[in-house]
């Protein structure tokens, strides 16, 4: 017991940070709340530091501290912290910010718990988790778009995670255990493997925002605050995406769950950017690269369990989408929602201008940015497991990207009108720790792949 | 020692931060430190050719490790393929750099584009590891797509639109036979020289491989019919941008093509080779054709670049094709050569077109003439470049073209019809002179400036090394033949 309760010191102290910022924000203290959200969340990233190397699981085999599961806190936690950052610009004054601070901090832990997932429960578990915190923070504002967006997010996750605990029914029917270690158990009932599989896949898509459960996305981007955007886009999903490749390594191989992936990645990856294409407004067109985006994850979730290339290509690529996206979520919300906001911007706002360009050009994967040592593991792993021409459509969908972020490019270097942009201490601090990242992640790529080979 | 690969390598790198970090320099100031990182490259760059290479394998190889859990690491290093190659990329730059000091407009983005694109191009040459290479690859892409969209002509966001579309799409295919190359081989590594020496792949996965390698780099040469992205971009890219796509990015095709389709995938290309022979004659006589059809002077130029990189590809064909060693060593001989002289060569008309563009704002011939008497100078110099590029004896694209035709003629003899391509040329360009140069002065240009100081800085010492490396070509032949002599393939 002991044991396991150290091996969790990380998640329990991002949940004492929860209930701190909450008791700061009961007494009016919303500095106070912003100050216990961010030092709890470095202190839990650098309790997690020693984890590191870890491969074991707590309770019974019910939730795991492995690299994904290590990894995700390491990732999330930051990520959370710069969330917060760009909440503070967003909500700063408002009645209740205090809240804001904490509910992030409470859907990190779902997000946290759906990583680390070694049981069904615990993806019912964290999928709720996140969804009632992010519900509440998309509703925030009170006005009319954001409670719209709230609503349809809320009616998709219920009915999604309705899906999912159904077809788990027929796991825990067929290996009669709720585990995912016995999952392998079952391999005489492919049909209950397969079915299981699809609403899983159904509930974790509607979190991972994969096509076709993405409906919601991008209007729940849109309506609400772009901090709680910018979040929703990063950590929920990354979250989701690591317990789709833990609930993919108790798999039996023979069952056909990499077709399913396959297709839903070209699938995924094809109509985020042809969607986006058509976007005016940079928060949808956001929205729909980021649905792309998460079709190239699931190139490294093809390979769970087949190619040694899986986890740390899914880990780093995790890494470095959550650094360059928080960015490019920054950016906008210094310059405005629509491409008109744009015109001028690089000429007005050097720096931001480059560091906007730096962070598109590693959302399409140009080297050498981080997104580009993300992608090029992702594309060797499934290839090393013979699934070559998802690499070809996801290479084809590259340059299909590049047209799709270039459209931001181009009117930032047009003369247009002059741009204000805000530039907040707190926005200028993301801006610089996701440039940083988003610059080095390449050079110091070891650290995330090391611990493997 | 020094690592002097690397200090070179970065030097145009750190030029560009300095530049981007000083605070609202004044114009000057930056085509100074412009100036000086380039000539500081170029010293670097000389100093690694007296260094020189030894026969077999790379020389001067510095290592550093990277990824080593996937076997990725920092390797450069050089042989006697990419060694001039590096020493032409200096050269040309600093000489672009020159040429670009009377820039007014935004200078500062300008210039330490050029300098990250430095870095690229003599990444790209040196670079000995899968991964380094292709970053290095991509980067200039960016680099160059930001010269054309910023400071290009009329049409310029169209052209650079399309020619970074066109390019990534073209380089992608490499990306996957980079990884194909990795997954196939033993001992999972990145190392470039494990590649050369242990050809990884075999059988129909080579062939994929290299179909995949043909297509990236028959975008970048270009090669018919993949090269429609070249007169747009060249069209509308600034001078500089130009000279650099033209002089430099160019041989990134044709020197992927012998480093990486050539030596990692040996028996696939013997397979293919005729192929790519004809691909190359296609090429040549295309662009032969085309550069006589056109009009404005620079398209003409950069057409004229599709049918000597046309050369190169036939070059390369060829020494794949024979089994002969003596007539493969002459082939890449010649090939690397050309790939030399056209960035010298190619440069210098770039430079004169956009000088003529400077004074007269048009490209097209039929609105100039007569400019041998107003502008004696820049005349007689572009009459120099064009004979050099109609390949006349005794300047630098001769002795390249000599030894390609020689090794076609003694292992593929139908191929030699390629010949044909320099009379083309030698029309297109005698066509262009007298439209350009010859008869009467016009009124309209009798006010043309001559030759500036500046300009015969940039523009002299290419003329300078043409007229060297046609008359005495072995300053630079001897280093290649070190090294094709030696190939194993």
């Amino acid at each position: 017991m002991a044991r396991d309760l150290a091996l969790l010191i990380p998640e329990i102290a991002v949940l004492l940070t929860a209930v701190g910022a909450l008791i700061a924000e009961m007494l009016r203290r919303p500095q106070i709340a912003l100050l216990v959200a961010v030092s709890g969340l470095i202190v839990a990233t650098g309790l997690t530091v020693s984890l590191i190397g870890e491969d074991t699981t707590v309770f019974g085999g019910s939730f795991r501290v492995d690299d994904l599961s290590v990894w995700a806190k390491l990732i999330l936690l930051p990520a959370t912290i710069l969330a917060i950052f760009l909440a503070r610009v967003d909500v700063r004054g408002t009645v209740r910010e205090g809240t804001v601070y904490s509910l992030l901090c409470f859907a990190t832990i779902g997000a946290l718990v759906l990583a680390g997932a070694g049981d069904t429960m615990f993806l019912v578990l964290g999928t709720l988790l996140t969804g009632l915190a992010t519900f509440a923070l998309v509703a925030y504002p009170d006005t009319d778009p954001a409670t719209e967006a709230a609503m349809k997010f809320f009616v998709f996750a219920s009915v999604t995670g309705a899906i999912m605990i159904f077809g788990l029914s027929y796991w825990f029917g067929a290996a009669g255990s709720t585990l995912l270690a016995d999952l392998p158990g079952m391999d005489t009932m492919p049909m209950a493997v397969l079915l299981g599989f699809v609403a899983v896949v159904v509930g974790l898509g509607y979190k991972a925002s994969l096509v076709p459960f993405h409906f919601w996305a991008p209007d729940a981007y849109e309506g609400g605050p772009l901090s709680i955007a910018a979040y929703l886009s990063v950590v929920p999903k990354i979250g989701a995406l690591f317990a789709l490749a833990q609930v993919v390594r108790d798999l039996p191989p023979e069952s056909g769950w990499t077709a399913i992936i396959a297709g839903l990645a070209v699938l995924t990856m094809t109509y985020g950017y042809l969607a986006a294409l058509a976007q005016t407004n940079v928060i949808r067109l956001l929205a729909y690269s980021s649905i792309a985006q998460s079709g190239y994850f699931l190139l490294g979730i093809l390979a769970v369990g087949a190619s040694e290339l899986a986890l740390p290509s899914i880990i780093l690529f995790a890494a470095a989408y959550a650094a360059m996206n928080l960015g490019a979520f920054a950016v906008a919300a210094s310059t405005g929602r629509t491409l008109n906001d744009f015109d001028g911007l690089g000429r007005a706002q050097p720096l931001i201008g480059l560091a906007m360009v730096i962070f598109l050009l590693s959302l399409v994967g140009i080297p050498p940015l981080a997104g580009f040592v993300g992608k090029f593991l992702l594309f060797a792993a499934a290839i090393d497991v013979q699934y070559t021409w998802v690499a070809v459509v996801a290479i084809i969908n590259s340059v299909l990207s590049l047209a799709v972020y270039l459209r931001l490019v181009v009117p930032m270097y047009r003369q247009g009108n002059v741009v204000v942009a805000r530039t907040d201490i707190w926005l200028k601090a993301v801006l610089i720790i996701a440039l940083t990242v988003t610059l080095l992640l390449g050079v110091f790529a070891q650290v995330f792949v090391g611990p493997f080979a | 020692m020094l690592p002097l690969v690397s200090l070179t390598l970065f030097l145009p790198l750190v030029g560009a931060v300095l530049i981007l970090c000083l605070p609202k320099p004044a114009t000057r100031t930056v085509h100074v430190i412009a100036i000086i990182t380039a000539a500081l490259t170029l010293i670097g760059a000389l100093s690694m050719w007296f260094q020189g290479a030894s026969g077999a394998g790379f020389s001067q190889v510095e290592e550093l490790q990277w990824i080593p859990a996937i076997g990725a690491a920092y390797r450069v290093g050089v042989d006697g393929i990419s060694l001039p190659l590096v020493l032409l990329s200096a050269v040309l730059f600093l000489v672009a750099v020159i040429y670009t000091s009377s820039l007014r407009e935004r200078p500062r983005a300008y210039i330490a584009l050029v300098l990250l694109l430095e870095t690229a191009s003599i990444g790209t040459f040196t670079a000995l590891d899968g991964i380094l290479f292709y970053v290095f690859f991509e980067v200039s892409l960016v680099s160059m797509y930001f010269m054309i969209a910023g400071w290009g002509h009329e049409d310029r966001q169209r052209a650079a639109l399309m020619f970074f579309i066109y390019t990534l799409l073209g380089s992608l295919p490499l990306l996957l036979a980079i990884l194909g190359l990795y997954l196939g081989s033993p001992e999972p590594t990145f190392d470039m020289r494990a590649w050369i020496e242990n050809p990884p792949l075999e059988g129909a996965a080579a062939m994929w491989a290299l179909i995949a390698m043909l297509i990236t780099f028959a975008v970048k040469i270009p090669a018919v019919p993949l090269h429609t992205w070249l007169p747009a971009a060249h069209v509308q890219a600034p001078t500089v941008g130009s000279v650099i796509l033209a002089g430099v990015m160019l041989k990134f095709g044709t020197y992927g093509l012998v480093r990486f389709a050539l030596q990692m995938t040996p028996d696939a290309f013997r397979e293919a080779g005729v192929v790519v022979l004809i691909l190359g004659v296609v090429s040549a006589l295309y662009g032969a054709f085309a550069a006589l059809a056109q009009s404005d002077l620079k398209r003409l130029v950069a057409y004229t670049s599709v049918n000597h990189m046309g050369y190169v590809i036939v070059g390369v064909a060829v020494a794949a094709l024979t089994l002969d060693p003596s007539v493969r060593t002459v082939a890449l001989d010649g090939a690397v050569l050309q790939m030399f002289s056209h960035g010298l060569v190619t440069g210098a008309l770039f430079l004169l077109v956009g000088m003529i563009q400077d004074r007269a704002h048009t490209r097209e011939m039929g609105e100039l003439g007569g400019l041998l008497k107003t502008v004696p100078m820049l005349g007689w110099t572009f009459v120099l470049a064009a004979f050099a590029s109609l390949g006349l004896p005794g300047l630098a694209h001769f002795p390249a073209e000599f030894q390609i035709f020689l090794a076609t003629l003694s292992a593929s003899p139908a191929a030699v019809v390629v010949i044909l391509g320099i009379a083309i040329i030698a029309g297109t360009f005698l066509k262009a002179l007298r439209e350009t140069f010859l008869g009467e002065p016009r009124q309209r240009w009798q006010s043309m400036p001559d030759l500036s100081a500046r300009e015969w800085l940039a523009v002299g010492p290419l003329l300078v090394l043409t007229v060297g490396t046609g008359v005495a070509p072995s300053w630079v032949l001897g280093i290649i033949h070190r090294t094709t002599s030696a190939l194993a393939l």
